[in-house]
Order: structure tokens, then sequence, then C-alpha cells
């Protein structure tokens, strides 16, 4: 479906994250084009008890920036997530009025939630005995907890909806907020993700699902290895990233700065397995999105690409690429930044879309790191350890593909 | 905080235990915390005041009954307090 002729264009204005490659856009891009890995020693006391020793971080302490009484009453997950929402109003510079607060809302995607509250709660129940749970568990733990309090704190009164789709949680949220726009239901909105699940509880269930990478001996920021033979598996992370999505109308007339066009989005389920992905899944979900942009295949030069780093992801994108993208797949650049700063789950697609926005931005394509062993049967330029500059970049797409079945895909254009 | 280890704590104790519980939580100067401070004037709400019962709970070894919702100022907490230790000890 292409545009209507009255359809808005949506931009991006703003951009925020905690990740594990920095907490300011200037740490992201510096490290991220730099093929410098945020994976280390996983640094909490219940590191001795897991198989699985490394993850990835962010740093990001809540005292520095909220009071005791904010930040006691949301979990983890909340408190990342509001801050980025800080930060992104304040890189667009906008200045949200009452006339905008009910023209404005949050889309926001998260896949386990306030873990950790919620943990907390069980341990307090089953390990202590204790007959009662703190009264704020609910409020912390509810999968709709950091949207709410995104709300809350800018008083928007606009639409207020959380994706849970596993690791397509948050290219959901900023898919179907630019269709609120597009659709002028909306004229600015907060679109993004956040995960916070390294817990005890949350790691040793990933940990049984046996997709995690083991450590890599000679080097842990190297263990998360994409579209290579000796690839072992994913690395957990968590982090937050937000997005302040425009109409161009709105954009221009406050003569905001804009970052790149959302230009297209995707969305198709795969429909094969809880959790092996298909070659139909993830290139009806692709096809989706360049239909939606009204863009023929040939246009893309760039795919941030879902890769995690597991065999069967890295074998089925590099497959579902070519079916999509034919001859043309072997022109264009794939990149999985995953390799640095691991899997986000909830919060992977809004980073990435950062990640991807930043690349259309400076006409720069972060590297795959990591990737000194290509696998034979992933054969595409999948940008190996150097970030590689490409001056006419104008349209890249961002992959995320989810347990569950869930695909989204977004395609980002330069503004000219 | 830990828990309380006093025995029979006075009124005056309950008390202070409460307005540190507060003081910590709100972030306020322990000062201007006085018994017939209005909790809501204090910047609670009402998930606030559970929140600081449930503390309670915790400190001084006690259970709250559901049903309890008439407070208003430190000192309404106070007495609730003070009464499910006596009524409750062990």
């Amino acid at each position: 479906m292409a545009y209507s002729s009255n359809a808005q264009r949506v931009v991006i204005t703003g951009l925020s994250i905690v990740s594990p490659l920095g907490n300011s856009l200037a740490e992201l891009t510096k490290n991220v084009f730099s093929g410098i890995s945020g994976i280390k020693r996983l640094d909490t006391p219940f590191v001795d008890q897991m198989d699985c020793k490394i993850a990835a971080q962010a740093q990001f302490n809540p005292e520095d920036y909220f009071t005791k009484h904010t930040y006691s009453m949301l979990d983890r997950t909340s408190q990342i997530a509001l801050h980025t929402s800080i930060e992104a109003i304040k890189d667009a510079h906008l200045t949200i009025d009452d006339a905008l607060k009910p023209r404005m809302g949050i889309y926001l995607g998260t896949g386990m939630g306030g873990a950790q509250s919620v943990e907390d709660g069980y341990v307090r129940l089953f390990k202590d005995g204790a007959s009662r749970l703190k009264p704020f568990t609910v409020l912390m733990g509810m999968n709709n907890a950091a949207a709410s309090a995104i709300a809350l704190e800018h008083k928007l009164t606009g639409p207020n909806q959380t994706f849970s789709t596993a690791c397509s949680s948050s290219a959901v949220a900023i898919g179907e907020a630019s269709r609120l726009i597009r659709h002028g239901y909306a004229d600015v909105m907060l679109a993004g993700g956040t995960e916070a699940l390294l817990t005890f509880g949350t790691m040793k269930a990933w940990e049984a699902l046996r997709t995690l990478a083991e450590e890599d001996p000679s080097d842990i920021g190297a263990s998360c290895k994409p579209f290579s033979v000796n690839r072992t598996g994913l690395v957990l992370g968590e982090g937050a990233a937000m997005l302040v999505l425009e109409s161009y109308e709105h954009a221009v007339a406050r003569g905001a700065k804009i970052y790149a066009e959302v230009a297209g989005y995707g969305a198709a389920n795969d429909c094969n397995h809880i959790t092996q992905p298909s070659v139909n899944g993830q290139s009806a979900t692709m096809q989706a999105a360049l239909n939606d942009a009204n863009l023929s295949a040939n246009a893309i030069q760039y795919i941030n690409a879902h890769g995690t780093g597991t065999k069967l992801n890295d074998i089925t994108e590099t497959n579902s690429i070519k079916k999509v993208f034919g001859s043309h797949a072997h022109e264009l650049s794939v990149s999985s930044t995953k390799s640095m700063h691991g899997h986000l789950m909830g919060a992977a697609g809004a980073l990435e879309a950062v990640i991807t926005t930043l690349a259309v931005h400076s006409n720069t394509l972060p590297p795959t790191i990591n990737l000194a062993h290509p696998d034979p049967e992933c054969d595409l330029d999948y940008v190996p350890n150097h970030s590689k500059t490409l001056p006419k970049l104008e349209y890249a797409m961002s992959n995320s593909f989810a347990f569950g079945g869930t695909g989204a895909a977004l395609i980002l254009k330069k503004l000219n | 905080m830990t828990t309380n280890d006093k025995v029979n704590p006075s009124i005056e104790e309950v008390s202070n235990a409460l307005a540190k519980m507060i003081a910590d939580k709100m972030e306020i100067d322990i000062a201007t915390i006085l018994p017939e401070s209005n909790l809501q004037e204090l910047g609670l709400d009402s998930l606030d005041t559970f929140d600081i019962i449930f503390s309670a709970e915790d400190y001084f070894k006690i259970k709250v009954p559901n049903d309890q919702v008439n407070i208003t100022t430190l000192h309404d907490v106070a007495i609730l307090v003070h009464q499910l230790i006596l009524t409750q000890k062990p």
C-alpha cells in the first residue's frame, strides 16, 4: 500500500539512548562506528551461579537523574525509559505546550516489562516466606509501567500504548507510532523500547533455551559473532532507546533539526515455530516495508540486520534478504550491531533504529565486529569489522524478528 | 532500616521511627516532620502511605489488617502501629 495523497510524512527529530555502548548519542556514535564492544563480564552478585557469565549491561545509576521518591517506585526498565524520554525531547528541542499535549503520545516496546520487580516479589514471597508484597509491586512490574511513567512526566494525553512482541517489540512501537502520525491521529510521538532483564531468574530462563553465546576466552568483548562460522549464540543486553517522531509539517513549522524520515514500516508473522524463524516470514516482513514505502528493493543500500548471532537466524536472514532483494542482495550492505551492543530484546529494535538513523544521517555504515571467519552460508557484505562510508546513503532498513514470530522492518530515508 | 529490637517501644519511639522512614522515602528533613503533620501535605499520596505502613510492618514485625485506612497524620499511623505492636506481641 502506498501513501494516500493526504498522508503526513513522518520524520525523526530527537534521539536518546541508555545502552551498553553509552548513554549519549556522542558515545554511541563513537563506539558503534569504531567497532567497540559493550559486552563484558556480568557485573552482578549472582554471577557465580550463572553458566553464562557475560552480558551487555548499561551503566545507569538512577540516583544521578531522579529523586529517591521517583526512582524507588519505578523498575529499572521504567527508569531508563523515562530518562531517555526526557533526553529525546531535549534533543528535539521540543516544547510540549497545552496545544500539543493531546496531539502527542507514547508508543513503547518491552519484552519482559518490570522483570526485576516481579522477581523481587517472588523472592520475598516464596523464598523469604513473607506474607505481603510491596504496595508498588504491580505498578512496577506491569508491562505498561514505563510508557505510563513517561506520559505522566510529560503530561501527554494522546495515545499511550505498550507493545510486547518479544525482540521486535520496539520496532513495532516505532512503526505503529509512525502510522498514527501518518494518518493524522497525532502530530508528535515518543516511540521506542526498554528492557532490563538481566535478573537472576530471567537470565536462568534464557540459559535454559541454550541460545546464549559462550564466553570468548581470548576476548569477552568478542563473544557475539553474527554471520561467523564460529558463532556460539546471542548475548543478552539491557537498555532503552527513544525517538521523537513528528509530522514533517510540524517539524518544519517549528524549525526542527531532522535526522531522517520514517519512509516505511512492515510487519508480518512467521507462523512457523515458536522460536525458529522462516524465510517466508522474514521476507514477507521486509517486502511489507518496501510496499509501505512504495519503494523498489533496489533502493535499499543498507540493512541493519536482526543478526542475533545464532546459526539459524544468521542463515535464515541472509536467505530472506536474497529472496527479497534478488541480485541486489550482493550490492547492498548488511551489518549486525548486536555484535557490539548485544541483544536488547524489547529495546533492540529501537536501539538499532537509532543506530540506523545515525548511519543515514552520517553516511556511515556500522560494522559487524568479530567477523574473522565468515560462515560460507552467509555470503553477503556484512561490513566486516570496520565501518564504511557510503556518501550517497539514502535508504536503509532495520530488521527485527522475534520469538513468537512477529517480524517488523523499518525503512529510514535521508531527507533531502 | 533493619528491624526494631526493642520489646515495648513507646508511642514516641514508634513515631520517631516512622518519621525517619518518611524522611528517607521522601528525601525531606526529618526536623520538618511532626506528629501532627498531615501526610498528604508532606507529599505522600495513598500509595506512599501504604508503602510506609509496609515498611513499618517489616520493621516492627507486625501485620496491619487490610481494612485500616483512616489515616491523615503521622500520629494516626503511630497510634495504629503502636496498638498492633502491643496486641501482636509474640
